[in-house]
């Protein structure tokens, strides 16, 4: 009897204490999130001056518009490419990593270091190195020179490399925790029943690396369809909009334009999407829980 | 328990009270004094900031009981709109004077925040005292809503050692160009602003008044698909697709363009008034051989420079005292004195015709002085307060037939539609 009243007033006490935390995520993250979709139903453009009540309209305005489209295609293509890039170029990485050699400290924190420099910063730098006139890229390369930012079909690659280069450290560290919580001794049990390094790597490494994967994969994703910082660094959306994703179309339909009915709209679309990649990661990687 | 949460809690609040309870001291403090605060908000002034200290100093000193406050803005002026957008919208008033970029005042005026500054700037003064373009820029349907600070404009530069003269037409550009570069390989013909951004907007403006265009038509409609805005886009165009322009002028804004025609590598550049102080410095390989002139047209007459550059305006949520106190503040700032101290010492070009004819900024700074021609020639973007609310449309629009993605024919229906759609309704 005691026992359990004790029991209750921890749980009290439980609620009490983490109480500040959710009105503070409340405060930051709800409602910002519900104002923005209560603006979405409005028109709402600054110098007109006037806010009514249009209901869905924005949204029925978001499915015919064709640069909504063509930056949801841009984002969902950058997405796609970046992150199954960064997750092939992180598993060798990785495996390199996990190994025992001369220098392995020195190597894991400079291979962190792309990671490490703020977007803004690392994407200021590669928008010189990328200059079609004098910057370091050209230069290197054999062949004419190529308009990296102001290409229409080398634009998006150019803004995947850069986005290459900063998060293949992170996926990276991410994949050699994975490998790091596989245990020694089923390595041992395959060599002693004879088997090659390809068939551990396949039966041993892949299968009990997935789930590290799937975080990676989920992370990644997640954080490459908002990407915005990169992107507007390197060329603000242009040329002609082919580097033009969600983010940035909402930004600038919100900040530029003005127009905060449609921007939230966009925003909200944004949000909607990032959802369901969440859910249907989170699902992938749920089930991979219950399968082990 | 409670005590517990309460301990929790109480530091929180504790904070809050403590910020607000600040921000009202200082307000206090100031009151009991006797002194009224005025905040100008404002972007930095590149150079020793002790000419623009003691020009605000004199105002201090001649309006005794009133402490100028400045606050610096972002350097960006798209953060700086951003910035205004949300503290206006959401009624700020905790500064008087602000700064806002020539494409601004319009949306600003028409949503109601910024003051209509008439009774002290009335139209007529400003249309004898300053130059017709920026007047056009602050003049919202007959009122006055900011008084131009400085200005900038859009300039050829040319090369003295590789062409005869100062082109004069198009074609003539495009001639000199060719023959520059068959004469001395690896230079290019002409760099400009080709990026998607605002500077490629204000490329397109140039072409289009060179080739006898408006981009407003009667009624304040913007009206994009005409025929010389089919032709400036086919002109630009032109210039990449002939090799005139290399290629990656489609990435060039400023500062690319400006670091190729400053290596010696162009013939032509399209610009602001900044890079000529950076094209004569001691170590430039072109000092001494660049010559600037107002852009070529398709008809051989001077041609009309983007008017670029800023005004000064007062913030509508403030009281009628602060914003008299302001206006105050605006005349003192825009006055020929204080067009002549930002001339001399931080290069910024005057608004009234008046100060370039002073012998003191002959002597002191001659580029500015030779810039009057083209000055007087400057034009605003179009005058609207949807100015903001289309540019993007354009941009995206004009980027795509420069670099070749769609005829200009299509860009500019695609673009006539957009905007059509985004002030149509507001109408």
């Amino acid at each position: 009897m005691s026992g359990g009243g004790s029991l209750e007033r921890e749980r009290r006490q439980a609620y009490l204490l983490v109480a500040p935390a959710v009105l503070v995520l409340v405060g930051v993250a709800l409602y910002p999130i519900l104002a923005a979709v209560w603006l979405s139903l409005h028109r709402f453009i600054l110098v007109f001056g006037e806010r009514r009540f249009t209901g869905l309209d924005n949204f029925a305005f978001l499915l015919s518009d064709s640069r909504f489209w063509s930056a949801l295609g841009n984002t969902a293509y950058f997405t796609l490419v970046a992150v199954t890039v960064e997750l092939l170029l992180a598993v060798p990485l990785a495996l390199l990593l996990n190994r025992a050699f001369p220098g392995r400290g020195l190597l894991r924190a400079s291979v962190l270091v792309p990671w490490a420099i703020p977007t803004v910063v690392s994407a200021r730098l590669w928008a010189w190195m990328f200059n079609p006139e004098y910057g370091v890229i050209n230069r290197l390369l054999p062949g004419p020179d190529i308009n990296w930012l102001g290409a229409p079909g080398y634009a998006l690659h150019a803004a995947i490399l850069v986005d290459v280069w900063k998060t293949t450290p992170f996926v990276a560290l991410l994949v050699l925790a994975g490998l790091q919580g596989i245990p020694e001794d089923l390595y041992k049990a395959a060599r002693v029943d004879g088997a090659s390094t390809w068939r551990m790597f396949r039966s041993i490494t892949l299968p009990l690396l997935k789930p590290a994967l799937l975080l990676a994969l989920l992370f990644r994703s997640l954080d490459a369809f908002r990407v915005f910082d990169a992107i507007y660094v390197l060329t603000e959306g242009g040329p002609a909009n082919t580097t033009e994703t969600l983010s940035i179309y909402a930004y600038k339909t919100l900040m530029r334009s003005g127009d905060f009915g449609y921007g939230s709209a966009l925003s909200v679309a944004t949000f909607l999407c990032v959802v369901v990649l969440a859910a249907v990661w989170l699902r992938l990687l749920g089930r991979e829980e219950v399968s082990r | 328990m409670g005590r517990r949460f309460a301990s929790l809690l109480v530091p929180g609040l504790a904070m809050l009270l403590a910020v607000g309870a600040c921000r009202r001291a200082s307000e206090g403090a100031s009151e009991q004094a006797g002194r009224k605060r005025l905040v100008f908000k404002y972007q930095p002034l590149w150079g020793a900031p002790e000419p623009f200290h003691e020009l605000l100093a004199r105002f201090e000193r001649e309006n005794p009981g009133v402490e100028l406050v400045t606050e610096a803005l972002p350097n960006s002026s798209d953060l700086a709109h951003q910035f205004f957008l949300t503290s206006l919208e959401g009624g700020a008033n905790d500064f008087d004077v602000l700064v806002a970029d020539v494409v601004w005042v319009p949306e600003f005026a028409r949503a109601g925040w910024i003051a209509d500054l008439s009774e002290y700037f009335p139209p007529e003064r400003l249309r004898a005292d300053f130059f017709p373009g920026p007047v056009e820029a602050v003049v919202v349907e007959g009122r006055t809503y900011a008084v131009p600070w400085y200005l900038d404009v859009g300039i050829l530069y040319y090369r003295t050692d590789l062409v005869p003269r100062a082109p004069r037409t198009y074609e003539e550009l495009q001639r000199f160009a060719r023959e520059a570069m068959a004469k001395s390989p690896g230079v290019q013909g002409y760099v400009w602003q080709g990026r998607q951004y605002e500077g490629l907007s204000c490329n397109v403006y140039e072409a289009l008044w060179g080739h006898g265009g408006e981009a407003l038509a009667e009624g304040g409609r913007v009206l994009l698909d005409t025929e010389p805005a089919r032709e400036a886009l086919a002109y630009l165009r032109g210039l990449v697709a002939s090799g005139v322009s290399p290629e990656t002028v489609t990435g060039f804004s400023e500062e690319e363009a400006r670091r190729v025609f400053q290596e010696g590598r162009a013939v032509f550049m399209r610009n602001w008034p900044y890079a000529w102080s950076e094209a004569q410095k001691p170590d430039s390989p072109i000092r001494g051989k660049v010559g600037i002139a107002p852009l070529p047209t398709k008809s051989g007459e001077p041609g009309w420079g983007t008017l670029g550059g800023w005004q000064l305006a007062v913030n509508a949520h403030v009281s009628p005292e602060r914003r008299r106190l302001a206006a105050k503040l605006i005349a003192h700032l825009t006055s020929p004195e204080a067009n002549l101290v930002l001339a001399l010492n931080y290069a910024r070009n005057p608004p009234r015709p008046s100060v370039y004819d002073d012998p003191r900024l002959r002597a002191g700074d001659p580029f500015i002085a030779n810039l009057k021609e083209m000055v007087e020639r400057a034009r605003p973007r179009p005058v609207t307060p949807y100015y903001n609310l289309i540019s993007d449309v354009l941009q995206s629009e004009f980027s795509a037939a420069v670099a070749g993605l769609r005829t200009p024919e299509e860009a500019l229906k695609r673009a006539q539609k957009q905007v059509d759609h985004l002030t149509g309704e507001g109408e």
